[in-house]
């Protein structure tokens, strides 16, 4: 009781505390700084409709790459905590006829909105997370109706490994053509593209990266769903 | 404004009711089964009453596309393949995890089918194998 009450005290003050700090931000004004620039610039530097990508993806690419690299590290590290040699899903009961038929129909239409979310991230909202995190939803889908579904771990896990190494080459090919890493060099060596802005076939390099990362993140929260779902198997 | 907008609102209008009454069947239904029947069904008709209203009335707008029209036929058409199977899996999973009917209920056929297959004092725990 004495706990909980101070608790919640405490969170009270912290919660004054911050809304005091807040306090002084004018709600609802222009404050603007470095967003002027990326709104007025971002069509003609790098091609993107969707602003927000354009920023994650090309100005500040390296913390794309840093985010990529925190996911492959949860799921290895997830791999490595639930180690076993023997793995089984424990999963006892089929579902229903109804649960999977409809899982085995809405699988491919699941996966095609995944891959439509990240091969359109420079022109809608979305990109590569959202879109990997759809596919491994269908995949999740699968795991839920079958009780023994497994996904093919030799492909997921090589295609996994040659998306994030493809992220980089991409960003290494940048480095040779126009001297830094991550330089969009589809956009402003090339210049492919440029008559036709806002139209799938444009935005540089984003729909490429964003494919790369949407086909590493599905089958990565893929494998992470595939080891939770697992339990050794003491023979 | 013209008819397809006006169309659109009403179709809108409709389906904020079907949302109300779904609501309102949450909680004024007795158990578990009930609440998920009245609940799965107005909500899944006050969606797609919603979503078609919304494409057509954008359609009858000023702005209108028929982009907007073709989304929420798509949308629509997800969430009523959808909907059904989710709350038929939510049933079925509280009907297994041994959520009781409501006290007026009078049959409880699947129960004597997992009975009729198992004999009757076990029908609980071999209730997963046999509903294949």
């Amino acid at each position: 009781m004495i706990k909980r009450a101070l608790a919640i005290i405490t969170l009270l003050i912290i919660g004054y505390w911050l809304a005091q700090g807040l306090a002084g931000v004018p709600f609802g004004q222009d404050k603007m700084l470095v967003g002027r620039y990326y709104l007025e610039h971002v069509k003609e530097q790098t091609g993107a409709v969707n602003a927000v990508t354009a920023v994650v993806v090309n100005y500040r690419g390296f913390d794309t790459l840093g985010e990529v690299t925190v996911l492959f590290i949860a799921s290895t590290g997830v791999g490595a905590l639930l180690w076993r040699k023997k793995k089984k899903r424990t999963a006892r009961t089929e579902g229903s006829v109804v649960l999977t038929t409809g899982t085995s129909l809405l699988f491919p239409f699941v996966v095609l909105f995944g891959a439509y979310i990240f091969i359109h991230g420079h022109l809608t909202p979305g990109g590569g997370f959202p879109g990997g995190a759809t596919i491994a939803t269908a995949f999740l889908l699968l795991y839920m109706a079958f009780v023994t579904y497994e996904i093919p771990h030799k492909v997921f896990e090589k295609t996994e490994g040659l998306a994030g190494m493809g992220y980089v080459a991409v960003g290494l090919i940048g480095l040779a053509i126009g001297g830094y890493f991550l330089f969009d060099w589809i956009w402003q060596t090339w210049g492919w593209g440029q008559s036709n802005i806002g139209r799938l076939f444009s935005g540089g390099f984003i729909p490429i990266i964003y494919t790369l990362i949407g086909i590493k993140v599905g089958t990565e929260l893929s494998g992470i769903i595939d080891n939770m779902l697992k339990e050794g198997v003491s023979e | 404004m013209n008819a397809l907008a006006i169309i659109g609102e009403i179709l809108v209008l409709i389906g904020t009711f079907f949302y109300f009454l779904s609501a309102l069947g949450l909680i004024r239904m007795p158990d578990v089964y009930n609440r998920m029947q009245t609940s799965t069904k107005s909500a899944t008709l006050g969606s797609l009453g919603v979503m078609i209203g919304v494409g057509l009335w954008a359609l009858g707008s000023s702005f209108g596309s028929v982009a907007w029209l073709t989304k929420t036929i798509v949308i629509a058409v997800f969430l009523l393949l959808t909907n059904p199977i989710s709350a038929h899996a939510l049933i079925r999973a509280a009907y297994k995890s041994g959520i009781p009917l409501w006290h007026g209920s009078v049959v409880d056929k699947y129960h004597e089918y997992i009975a009729s297959k198992t004999g009757a004092e076990n029908a609980e725990e071999t209730a997963e194998e046999v509903s294949e």
